[in-house]
């Protein structure tokens, strides 16, 4: 029933009749779930709280595993392979696909050593490559002038804004291929949101990113296709200026005029 | 009376009795204090840190003998108790996955840092001086490592949960394997609450005495071994202070004052360490 679009570009993931239970719950979560992701675009997720959008986006890094039992099933293609297989190798997994949280998340650390340490993590040890490495990823952050003379000083000292860009320069430091904002604005005032949100789009150019948000508008101006998803289900996924405009489910449209949700 | 007379007059009655009792309790506080610092100061002397003890009568005795072998077992407990302790509480919080044999675990300690450290002392001298055919250092050490270990552990435990899941998450996100997430991130987080968790053991333990008169018993010279019995603050006070010669009792006071201040240091240590990460907040 729901309709998705077909992408004909390169893809970054695909998803294949995805489907992922909690532990302890017979209903899944996500049910029957396909769709693609386009290389180097930005994919929003949207939909009414619990249904499913964040449970999906952390499977893409198998985030799940961190807690027993979860189950998951079908298929999540990414480079060739079928990254739901128990032979994944999940480290290797989350340096390619980073996430980046709600809430910031820095580390209890120097600014320095947050943004180092995944690559402290790949084994770069070398003190001038890692500081060239840091000094890129926060100026891709677009933190740099704000924290570069006081590189040493702790992470939590910084405000909500400045925390969520240095977790952003922190992820995008190990170079992934995928990154995924799990409502990476939904803690924060409206003017460091603007500014996260125009980082996104800029991280276009080298990362593929999907993000999932519960600010229509947000998708709207951020993303290049959205996905509506309800009760587990995606229900539309199309091209972000044609959902907005003309959905072509009623549930979506229901959605975003805001008749429920 | 009004109504609001009443409520007013009631109010100054449970708060004049409120301070009154606050007063007793800080006053009976001071009084230990101010006699402990007055005799103790007035006890101590160069030659206490310098000479062993002697017999009743010899004006230079000292307790050297008691201080080394107070070093010797509170710091042997401490190489046992503190990596025991925090491991077993990074346990229950990252590994056990909220388990009932977890759930168990925390219930035991509970009742353990409730138990008459005398009782622990019992089954020591049970298990190892009984067997062994006399006291010993190590006999204490493990007295005082038992003791120690549920504060530890339980502090573990309750300050490594305060550290938000989310920050693990994010170092799981970045590739981390467990091991790194536990150690770089999730104990840095919890850092003064443990530090505190350990002062606090460390501070518990050296104030001991009943469970070291079954198992480390004491010694009024000098002593190193381990395997023999050692001389201990606690149980050297209790000894000297009890005795009917008055150059004992004073070296008494000067244990009393010397232990004390000691314990003072290890609380005020911990307290500032846990202010200092809520201030950081």
């Amino acid at each position: 029933m729901a309709t998705i679009i077909e992408i004909n570009k390169e893809k970054a993931l695909e998803v294949k009749n995805f489907e992922f239970t909690y532990a302890g719950v017979d209903t899944p979560s996500v049910k029957k779930l396909s769709m693609p992701v386009a290389k180097h675009n930005i994919t929003a997720l949207i939909g009414p709280s619990g249904c499913g959008k964040t449970t999906l986006l952390r499977s893409f890094n198998r985030m799940h595993d961190l807690y027993p039992n979860n189950k998951y099933n079908g298929e999540i293609i990414f480079k060739d392979r079928n990254i739901l297989t128990s032979k994944e190798d999940l480290i290797k997994l989350r340096i390619q696909i980073g996430m980046i949280f709600q809430k910031p998340t820095a580390f209890p650390m120097s600014i320095f050593d947050n943004v180092a340490y995944g690559l402290k993590l790949q084994g770069i040890k070398n003190r001038t490559e890692l500081s060239g490495r840091v000094e890129k990823a926060l100026k891709d952050a677009a933190i740099w002038n704000e924290v570069k003379d006081r590189l040493k000083h702790d992470a939590n000292g910084l405000s909500g804004g400045q925390q969520q860009r240095l977790c952003i320069a922190r992820a995008v430091a190990v170079e992934p291929e995928v990154l995924l904002f799990d409502e990476p604005t939904s803690a924060l005032d409206p003017i460091s949101t603007a500014g996260i949100e125009e980082l996104i789009v800029e991280l276009r150019e080298r990362v593929s990113i999907i993000i999932v948000t519960h600010n229509m508008q947000q998708a709207a101006r951020v993303s290049d296709y959205t996905g509506f998803m309800y009760l587990g289900e995606l229900i539309e996924l199309g091209k972000t200026e044609d959902m907005f405009v003309t959905p072509k489910e009623r549930l979506t449209e229901e959605y975003i005029t805001g008749k429920f949700g | 009376m009004t109504h609001t007379q009443k409520r007013i007059i009631i109010n100054e009655i449970v708060m004049a009795l409120s301070t009154l009792s606050a007063l007793i309790g800080m006053g009976f506080l001071f009084w230990i204090l101010s006699v402990l610092i007055i005799n103790g100061i007035d006890a101590l002397s160069m030659s206490i840190f310098l000479n062993e003890g002697a017999p009743p009568g010899n004006s230079d005795g000292g307790l050297k003998h008691a201080l080394i072998g107070q070093l010797y077992l509170v710091g042997y407990a401490s190489f046992f108790g503190i990596p025991l302790g925090v491991l077993a509480g990074t346990y229950l919080s990252e590994y056990s996955q909220k388990s009932k044999v977890a759930e168990i675990i925390r219930d035991i300690s509970d009742i353990m840092m409730s138990a008459p450290s005398i009782v622990i002392g019992a089954f020591v001298y049970a298990i190892v001086v009984a067997p062994s055919g006399h006291f010993s250092g190590w006999a204490g050490t493990i007295a005082l490592s038992i003791i120690m270990l549920p504060i530890i552990l339980r502090t573990t435990d309750d300050m490594l949960q305060l550290v938000p899941s989310t920050l693990r998450e994010a170092a799981f996100a970045l590739g981390a394997p467990k091991y790194k997430v536990i150690i770089q991130v999730v104990y840095r987080g919890a850092k003064a609450g443990i530090l505190t968790g350990i002062l606090l053991g460390v501070a518990r333990v050296a104030g001991e005495t009943a469970p070291l008169l079954f198992t480390s018993f004491n010694d009024n010279f000098l002593n190193t071994d381990m395997s023999q019995p050692m001389a201990s603050l606690t149980v050297t006070m209790y000894n000297y202070a009890t005795s009917p010669y008055e150059d004992w009792q004073q070296l008494g006071w000067a244990a009393a004052f010397i232990l004390s201040m000691f314990i003072l240091t290890l609380n005020i240590l911990g307290r500032l360490f846990l202010l200092k990460k809520r201030g950081k907040r």
